[in-house]
């Protein structure tokens, strides 16, 4: 069995995992509206965290995190042959250094906590942080490591900032996901991580199962989703048929949900063919907002969270279906007993991915 | 086990496939090296002309692998086909471009922020192949063969047929590209390894 636990989360709710949940419990947002951000100086709503130094702000962001989650394990492990640091980001130190973006940040990592093994960055757009999941557990499962770190890390620039006004990608209100009434993203920065292990003893709180994830190319458009949800639809599918997970079984969906007209209609459309419209769903973008490369492990962390604590967090934002697919988006927060729940991310370059956890 | 079945190398001078050099750059040219390539190889497929670097070079590589071994697109079902690439400076070349156009050109362009993730090239290759595949994009120090040879027996583990493998190399003017095809049928000497790989590789990688 593998497991996944040790889940760290660093956002504008909180520097913890606990921190985090409890501003969710409450239905607290990240995102503000962050004065002359924009290009043109527009002000743009953002979930920033206003606390961050000037520099090197990937490199301490995921140091701290790696303190941070070193805590919740065998003290041992970080340094540990049979270990392997993976990191998801779409930009990493881009602020400091454009032409190498992760070069400098990963070796300072790798001498300070002294890493044995050579980090590998995942860098696969929006789907970086669940795909980063799968490898680490693809990893153990075949042996070559016994224990897997993955930190997601991404960080609001102008360079995101700009990127996604030019596209018209950025709603002018806090992100709404799945609402009749969305009208884009919200950026968002933070960090995310969680342990996955062959060794149950390694974690100082109780860890969960984490099964084998897959993913799947749309093979439609590098900057739009796919008008029928194929590479989405054929990376669930997947993923319940090699762990025998039948629809009835899933618990909660944990959605990409990004607040765009044409992603939310098209994880609809995928959820529907997966005949998974009942299942409970929500998307962690109206607390984070997007963090790209960051999103997969900060919403895995969250959810693994939502296990924990039983309690099903309302999908912040939405009021009124605005899929042509009907989803059972959580409204209001309530209890529940968690066992089986699906995380899925889907991203530019036609990329989704999907992992499965279920509670011990 | 599984063979190296093709591959294809491309650097400031020459193009070569399967070790023969097939093009070699004319510096005399007003078209870009890439563009050379496409047009010499007679390729036909418009979109090219609005790729980035890092996709151009993986269009132009996996088009000449699937000349090398049509076996690739004849013999797998659209979902048995994954794609594994790296490089050392994810999409830099592609961020100074859509910085300038920011910074000294007035407006940022969205034609350039769309080629500003690396994974972007794994998606062009998806789309003109129709192939609903696995995909990774991976930020390494240097071309690792250790890496693909793990992650390609992981990937052929779980239902993987043929994976297309690439180590993107381009950095300013600098061109080190080497993309090659995994499959679990092939000649025996090709066997895919870390040494064969390293081998097949060369110098100017490792």
């Amino acid at each position: 069995m593998i497991y996944i636990g040790a889940e760290e989360i660093i956002s504008p709710l909180g520097e913890t995992a606990a921190k985090n949940f409890s501003a969710m419990a409450e239905n607290r947002t990240g995102i503000s509206l962050i004065p002359n951000a924009g290009f043109n100086k527009i002000s743009v709503h953002l979930s920033k965290i206003l606390s961050l130094p000037q520099e090197s702000q990937f490199e301490n962001l995921t140091a701290s995190m790696l303190i941070s989650v070193s805590g919740k394990i065998d003290k041992n492990v970080l340094s540990s042959a049979k270990t392997i640091l993976i990191i998801s980001s779409t930009k990493g130190e881009l602020k400091d250094n454009m032409t190498d973006p992760f070069g400098q940040s990963v070796a300072s990592l790798m001498a300070r906590f002294e890493l044995v093994n050579q980090p590998i960055v995942i860098s696969n757009a929006c789907v970086s942080g669940v795909l980063a999941i799968n490898a680490a557990r693809n990893f153990i499962a075949a042996r070559l490591y016994e224990h897997a770190i993955v930190i997601g890390c991404d960080l609001i620039s102008d360079f995101v900032v700009y990127g996604f006004q030019s596209l018209f990608a950025m709603s002018d209100e806090p992100c709404i996901p799945f609402d009749a009434n969305r009208k884009g993203i919200s950026l968002g920065e933070g960090c995310g991580a969680v342990v996955i292990s062959n060794t149950v003893s390694i974690f100082k709180e109780s860890p969960l199962k984490l099964l084998q994830g897959t993913s799947a190319n749309d093979a439609n458009h590098i900057s739009g989703p796919s008008r029928t949800g194929e590479g989405l639809y054929r990376s669930v599918k997947k993923t319940m048929e090699i762990n025998q997970i039948s629809d009835n079984e899933i618990d909660f969906i944990s959605a990409h949900g990004t607040g765009t007209i044409y992603n939310d209609e098209m994880e609809s459309i995928a959820f529907d063919r997966l005949s998974l419209t009942d299942v409970p769903l929500n998307s962690f973008k109206g607390y984070f907002g997007h963090t790209l490369g960051a999103a997969g492990v900060i919403e895995t962390a969250a959810s693994i969270q939502m296990i924990r604590k039983e309690i099903l967090v309302k999908s912040l934002g939405f009021s009124e279906t605005g899929t042509s697919k009907v989803l059972n988006v959580i409204t209001e927060n309530k209890k529940a007993k968690l066992h089986t729940i699906l995380k899925t991310a889907s991203g530019f370059g036609g990329g989704n991915a999907s992992l499965i956890i279920q509670k011990l | 086990m599984s063979f190296i079945t093709s591959y294809c190398h491309l650097n400031n001078e020459n193009c070569s496939v399967n070790g023969e050099i097939i093009a070699e750059r004319d510096r005399e040219s007003e078209d870009s090296w890439f563009k050379q390539l496409y047009k010499s190889q007679e390729f036909v497929y418009p979109k090219f002309y609005k790729m980035d670097t890092l996709s151009q070079s993986g269009y132009l590589l996996s088009e000449m692998i699937k000349r090398a071994q049509p076996s690739l697109i004849t013999s797998y079902n659209d979902d048995e086909i994954a794609m594994l690439f790296a490089n050392q400076f994810s999409s830099a070349d592609s961020d100074l471009r859509f910085e300038k156009s920011y910074k000294e050109q007035g407006t940022p362009s969205p034609a350039l922020f769309v080629y500003t993730l690396p994974n972007i090239v794994l998606g062009e290759i998806a789309i003109l192949n129709k192939w609903y595949g696995e995909n990774m994009f991976a930020v390494l120090p240097k071309f690792a063969p250790d890496f693909f040879v793990n992650y390609i027996d992981i990937l052929m583990s779980a239902g993987t047929k043929a994976v297309l493998c690439g180590w993107l190399g381009i950095t300013g003017e600098q061109v080190n590209v080497f993309v090659f095809l995994v499959e679990k049928e092939g000649l025996a000497g090709n066997e895919f390894n870390t040494g064969n790989l390293a081998q097949i590789a060369g110098p100017g990688l490792l």
